[in-house]
């Protein structure tokens, strides 16, 4: 079959308006359907001609899955709520300002205000043979073009590869891992939660997918707790350009800290690995260390051990060292 | 599921006219009588639940309410470019990346490329002409400010500039050069007339406020 | 009245272009409208052996397919608009027609390709190893008009992991002078091999086409940066008549090169339409506008300077390696040995180069060309040598920038003027160099100040083009223009010159333009900041032409002598006597009866051909202008701009942020002072992408474009270039042109990108990374001393 992108191929559309109608359809369809929340990586597939869906389940009518809900210091946030709309809110900008900057940090301006966490957290990755519909093993196929000897692979991972070396690229995943939130999963049977780390799979466990969804779950909501409002954060996404751009490393660390000492410390890094990577160790090294540079130093360091970077992203290994450092760092 | 509030759009074989059909049946001449399209998966699995055939429109666009016949995987990029004749909505890219698409939904600013039309059934759509007041044919002061300023060289990008400078200065009258540039950021001028665009984004920013 | 040039006048065309009713080609809808969509190899170089298109064309809705045999085919290297032996990935091998889009890529999506894969090569170096792939069949290099294949035998190739650029035959070569001995004078010599990358133009229109015929006659709406010569260049490539096309481009969504005379896709649609007897659209995406859009050719180049310890230049030895794309169409190193040599004067000189094809999609001038390689390039150099020399950076550039009587290139060409020097100096006042240059290596937290200066000549102007002008019995000049619109906004201001002569207010000009049955003059093409220059003269010719006449009817009409008379404010009047004229109005009725020369039916003997057409269709309609630009010029006109930079390199992640960037010019007398600036900045802009973020990759095993999108080809963004930046220029008047104005297009460019790579180099404390862009993980390799992202002379990667 000759190939030819920017066309969408046709689908058929539901617009279901509530969680229990979209289940339904969900449920009915399979993997034959589309859940698509604002729809711009689902938008890039469809215009490619790679995923060629019978149906689409646009969530974007469902009311109940909009808006931030403030309960006793904790937020309950809708899987549609926009990037935008998490980026003002004033509670959220309030308790937990990193997941405001976060947002903040997505595209551009209109993606933002069509974007939402839910897709956010859940978007494929871009590794560029993937997108360009390359039969490789992410996508089905018996190969890894990114990881070839001569691939061109910068933006690839340096942690966790399995087969696939491609990268997440969510920026709002490593704020809400720091932050300890749990995703609300729902299928036609039951609601269940899960820890934000795990809401996210690397290809050891699932080549084809990102997150833990299966075809007839729905994220409906993220409940971020109470427990780290307030706390010291630090968020930074090193990109190519000022706009738009993909993170090539990011990092976000929530830390609480008194006298001097680090007491308790959730340090997250994505762009490094398939899934935002919640560095345990750093976090037991620097649990209980004074703060300031030489703390800063041993946790970067540490970040690092056993990466392996692929030909052309060496430079991640120490772009990780030095944000992990600059998080540490930031506690005061 | 007959009762679930589902809105189906479901896609008639027989009677299906293309998009750029509509236009051409609009524009003139065209071709003859419909003819069957390929017939997908998704075509079978559509018919095969029952709900309501949504596929005629009425979308509200500059204030207008415009009754359109608008397939399911349609962009509100080609309904507007292809069916409502409204071309100063530009492709640069059709994937929302450069903002040349850059219309106004409820206000805010969005790329019409990425968007489908059925997304924005019951929202108000603004494109750059309806920005101008069709009755006293007063510039919006957008418009003006970009007028006053000689703004943008080659001005594909401007319609989706302006609309993004119409975002700003409508819901945030007063503000800073780098609150213009965050907001603007979401649209790519291949000239790179950054700082006329700025400029012209101040400007606005004062025509609006002694106007208000 | 005042004068129009000099003022800040928003074009006409500007309340269209805000309102959205200004029509780009894929704007325009046609009774009967048809859509083609395009098959692109997937193979970076083939041989077609077979298209099944049965199921296509079975396809209800399916009109037709257009291939490489319905299409003239040139001699090697030309490129068809179709091609049964592709030679990039993404390069089209046909075109199918339907009722709608949807259907054709359906459609084309049931066609099937017989493809026999052929050898390619990406990397010019690797096609001149010995036992190398060809790009073509033929060959790797042109010589003489001649595909042959060139190997580099018995050259070391060993080198090329140490980052230094082996040097073997080349195809082009000139020198000046004796280098050997120049560099024997030299105190400090450098000697660097450097990479420049490849770049897609990426205007933001894609270059679609409309066209139909009637009547015999074809029509064509696209995007193109020259309105009156596309027609020239349509008519030759589809080989028909000149009177039988009409090129319809009001506007031109940007080209910078890309689409100076249109490109070869543009021929698919009048083709296709003349096959299938349906108007024909087609819509180019960005996917395929990355592939067909053009792009600058990369250099792997490697330059020996030697200065004495005074900073003047004794010896400079370039040699470039040019990546030529899959059919030529750059040709930048000639330009960039050629501007080399004017900018730096060096004693002696030898340039040397070889263009070598690549399995790559096609180059073409993209703005600035061979400059802009050539000088984030060779601007860091000098940095360099200055630091080896312990010499002010601008000081150094002084001793070596031309002055009056300079002379340049193989030819020793003079110049009609040269005020670099101005520009230096009103730059450094403006932009502080004193104080801004201690700031250099300043630290604040993990980041490192770093500030630059690019300078930056390019060529400005052509002449001996035609202006036509007609005033009418409605008492307005309308001003015919055959250059482009796609942003400078020359094809208006250049009206100006004519406006001046006649001494009338803006208000009293209408401008003529986009559309080829308006009747437009023989024109400069819109490229290589030709047309202020151009265009200036011609109209100013045009002006004096309608001019004189005016004041024949006058003096005719009223009596005295025809130099009695003046014109001011759309009236003809005697000195002295202002009451005793006749308006603009009047005098266009008289000329229109009078007859004669005076409303056309007789005209010059020396205009081209294209204006005798336009002229003769306008005749009788009012007093006509119309004259070619035979005012002299002794000499090559050239326009510069000195950019200087600021930036914070950020240790920790190797993240640049541009943080103050002034430009000055020195392009003569300025015509619309805030376009100037929008050229200047704008321009500057561009090439810090170039220096900084715009890429272009390929997987070298399948030969495959990676960076295939906007995102990924990163040109700049609002957010990537300081939000205030300041500009001004010279403001000398040419003394070789009556308007005094030059072009301004092209240097920009390689200002703001040396500038840009200068300042990073010496936050660097002076090293150079050896290549562009200048990424974040290149230079955090550099700083951390770690394994490189690319080896030294790697070739499309990023």
């Amino acid at each position: 079959m000759a190939t030819i992108r920017d066309m969408i191929p046709a689908f058929g559309l539901f617009q279901p308006t509530s969680v229990e109608d979209a289940l339904e359809l969900v449920n009915d369809h399979g993997r034959k359907a589309w859940v698509l929340a604002g729809g711009l990586d689902s938008m890039d597939w469809f215009k490619d001609r790679i995923k060629r869906p019978e149906v689409v389940i646009d969530l974007g009518a469902i009311d109940e899955l909009r808006g931030v809900r403030e309960t006793g210091g904790a937020l309950d946030i809708g899987a549609l709520t926009t990037l935008t709309a998490l980026e003002r809110h004033d509670a959220v900008q309030k308790l937990f300002p990193m997941l405001a900057e976060a947002a903040r940090h997505v595209a551009t301006p209109q993606i933002r205000n069509q974007g939402t966490l839910g897709g956010n957290l859940s978007q494929d990755t871009r590794c560029w043979y993937y997108r360009s519909g390359w039969p490789c093993y992410r996508a089905g196929g018996n190969t890894c073009y990114a990881s070839a000897p001569q691939a061109m692979n910068r933006e690839h991972c340096i942690l966790g590869a399995s087969r696939c070396v491609a990268v997440n690229p969510s920026d709002t995943a490593p704020a809400l891992i720091a932050l300890d939130a749990k995703m609300v999963i729902r299928d036609r049977r039951r609601t269940r939660t899960v820890d934000a780390e795990d809401y996210f799979v690397g290809p050891a466990i699932d080549i084809t997918r990102m997150t833990v969804l299966k075809a007839n779950d729905l994220l409906t909501s993220v409940h971020v707790p109470s427990a780290w409002a307030g706390a010291q954060t630090y968020y930074e996404k090193v990109r190519d350009r000022g706009s738009w751009d993909f993170s090539l490393v990011t990092v976000a660390g929530a830390f609480w800290a008194s006298g001097g000492r680090i007491e308790q410390a959730r340090i997250v890094v994505n762009g490094v690995a398939a899934y935002p990577v919640r560095l345990h160790e750093v976090e037991r090294a620097v649990i209980g260390a004074a703060v300031g540079e030489e703390t800063a130093r041993a946790a970067g360091d540490l970040a690092v051990q056993g990466a392996k970077p692929l030909r052309h992203n060496e430079y991640k290994v120490a772009l990780m060292r030095n944000l992990v450092r600059r998080a540490v760092r930031s506690v005061a | 599921m007959d009762e679930a509030k589902v809105t189906e759009v479901l896609e008639d074989a027989l009677s299906r006219r293309t998009f750029i059909k509509g236009v051409i049946a609009a524009g003139a001449t065209a071709s003859s009588a419909g003819y069957l399209f390929r017939s997908t998966g998704g075509l079978a699995a559509a018919t095969a639940v029952q709900g309501t055939a949504e596929r005629l429109l009425t979308l509200t666009v500059n204030g207008q309410q415009r009754r359109v016949d608008v397939l399911p995987h349609e962009t509100l990029a080609m309904t507007l470019r292809y069916k409502l004749g409204l071309t100063g909505t530009k492709l640069g890219c059709d994937r929302g990346e450069c903002g040349a698409c850059t219309v106004l939904v409820d206000g805010a600013n969005h790329y019409a490329c990425s968007m489908l039309t059925h997304q924005v059934r019951g929202r108000a759509v603004t494109t750059i002409e309806g920005l101008q007041n069709p009755d006293t044919e007063a510039l919006h002061p957008v418009q003006q400010a970009v007028l006053d300023e000689g703004g943008f060289q080659c001005a594909f990008c401007a319609p989706g500039f302006i609309m993004s400078m119409t975002a700003l200065v409508e819901s945030t009258p007063d503000f800073t050069r780098e609150q213009a540039a965050h907001a603007l950021s979401g649209n790519l001028c291949r000239c790179a007339d950054y700082q006329k665009i700025l400029n012209c984004a101040m400007r606005a920013g004062e025509l609006a406020r002694a106007r208000a | 009245m005042a004068k129009l040039i000099g003022t800040d006048i928003a074009s006409p065309d500007l309340l269209a272009k805000i309102t959205g009713r200004a029509k780009y080609a894929e704007d325009f809808r046609v009774d009967g409208m048809v859509f083609a969509k395009l098959l692109l190899s997937p193979m970076p170089h083939a041989r077609v052996r077979g298209i099944d298109a049965a199921r296509a064309l079975a396809m209800p809705g399916v009109l037709g397919i257009l291939t490489a045999d319905d299409v003239p085919q040139l001699e090697a290297p030309g490129e068809a608009c179709l091609t049964n032996e592709p030679r990039y990935e993404g390069e089209p091998i046909l075109a199918l027609a339907a009722v709608d889009e949807e259907t054709a890529a359906a459609a084309i999506e049931l066609i099937r390709l017989d493809l026999e894969p052929l050898p390619f090569a990406l990397d010019p170096l690797e096609s001149l190893r010995p036992g190398g792939p060809d790009a073509w069949t033929e060959g790797n290099v042109l010589v003489e008009g001649e595909m042959k294949s060139l190997k580099w035998d018995g050259v070391d190739f060993s080198s090329v992991a140490q980052g230094q650029l082996p040097m073997g035959e080349v195809t082009t070569e000139w020198a000046l002078g004796d280098v050997d001995a120049g560099f024997a004078q030299a105190d400090v010599v450098v000697d660097e091999t450097m990479v420049h990358q490849t770049q897609t133009h990426h205007p933001l229109e894609p270059r679609s086409t409309l066209a139909y015929w009637r009547n015999g006659k074809l029509f064509a709406h696209v995007s193109v940066q020259s309105t009156a010569r596309m027609r020239a260049s349509l008519a030759g490539a589809l080989d028909l008549d000149i009177a039988d096309v009409v090129v319809v481009a009001e506007y031109c969504g940007g080209g910078f090169g890309s689409k100076i005379t249109g490109s070869p896709i543009m021929h698919v649609a009048p083709l296709f339409s003349k096959k299938i007897g349906r108007p024909v659209m087609l819509r180019i995406t960005r996917y395929e506008e990355t592939y067909v859009g053009r792009s600058r050719p990369g250099f792997q180049m490697r330059a020996k300077v030697g200065f004495r310890s005074d900073g003047r230049i004794t010896a400079m030895d370039l040699f470039i390696v040019e990546d030529h794309g899959s059919y030529g169409g750059g040709g930048d190193n000639g330009t960039a040995g050629v501007l080399a040599h004017l900018m730096y004067q060096p004693e002696n000189i030898r340039v040397r180069g070889v263009p070598v094809f690549t399995n790559t999609p096609p180059r073409a001038a993209q703005r600035g060309p061979g400059g802009v390689q050539m000088l984030t390039i060779l601007e860091p150099l000098m940095d360099k040598a200055a630091r080896e020399l312990r010499m002010d950076r601008l000081e150094l550039r002084r001793v070596n920038a031309p002055r009056e009587g300079a002379t340049f290139g193989p030819r020793e060409t003079p110049l009609t003027s040269v005020h670099v020097h101005e520009a230096m100096d009103m730059g450094e006042k403006l932009f502080d160099w004193q104080e801004k240059k201690t700031w250099s290596g300043r630290r604040n937290g993990s980041k490192v100040t770093g500030v630059g200066i690019g300078v930056s000549p390019y060529t400005a102007g052509s002449v001996g083009y035609d202006g036509l002008l007609v005033i009418r019995p409605d008492g307005l000049v309308h001003i015919h223009q055959g250059v482009g619109n796609l942003g400078t906004h020359s094809v208006m201001d250049t009206a100006r010159a004519a406006a001046d002569v006649l001494n009338v207010g803006w208000d009293q000009v209408v401008i003529e333009w986009g559309d080829t049955s308006r009747g437009l003059p023989w024109s400069a093409s819109q490229g290589g900041s030709q047309t202020t220059h151009a265009h200036t003269r011609a109209n100013h010719a045009a002006g004096l032409d309608a001019k004189r006449k005016i004041q024949d009817i006058a003096a005719r009409t009223l009596g005295g002598s025809p130099q009695s008379y003046d014109v001011a404010g759309g009236r003809v009047f005697q000195r002295g006597n202002p009451g005793r004229g006749m308006s603009f109005a009047q005098v266009a009725e008289r000329a229109v009866a009078l007859g004669g020369e005076y409303d056309g039916h007789t005209l010059p003997e020396d205009i081209h051909a294209m204006t005798i057409e336009s002229a003769t269709a306008l005749v009788g309609q009012g007093l006509m202008g119309v004259a070619k630009d035979n005012f002299g010029r002794s000499g090559a006109t050239y326009s510069w701009v000195v950019g200087f930079a600021v930036v914070e390199v950020d240790t920790e992640t190797g993240h640049v942020e541009i943080k103050e960037y002034t430009g000055v010019a020195d392009c003569g007398t300025v015509l619309h002072p805030r376009s100037l600036g929008a050229q200047i900045l704008g321009g500057s802009i561009q090439g810090m992408g170039v220096a900084m973020s715009q890429r272009w990759v390929y997987d070298p095993k399948w030969g495959a474009a990676l960076a295939k999108r906007l995102y990924s080809a990163r040109p700049p963004s609002i957010l990537d270039v300081p939000m205030d930046m300041t500009w001004a220029a010279v403001e000398i008047p040419d003394p070789d042109t009556p308007v005094g104005a030059k072009g301004i297009g092209e240097p920009p460019l390689g200002a703001g990108g040396a500038a840009i790579a200068c300042a990073v180099a010496d936050a660097l404390g002076g090293r150079l990374v050896g290549r562009t862009p200048l990424t974040p993980d290149v230079i955090l390799a550099e700083l951390e001393g770690s394994k490189r992202p690319w080896r030294p002379l790697d070739v499309h990667v990023g």
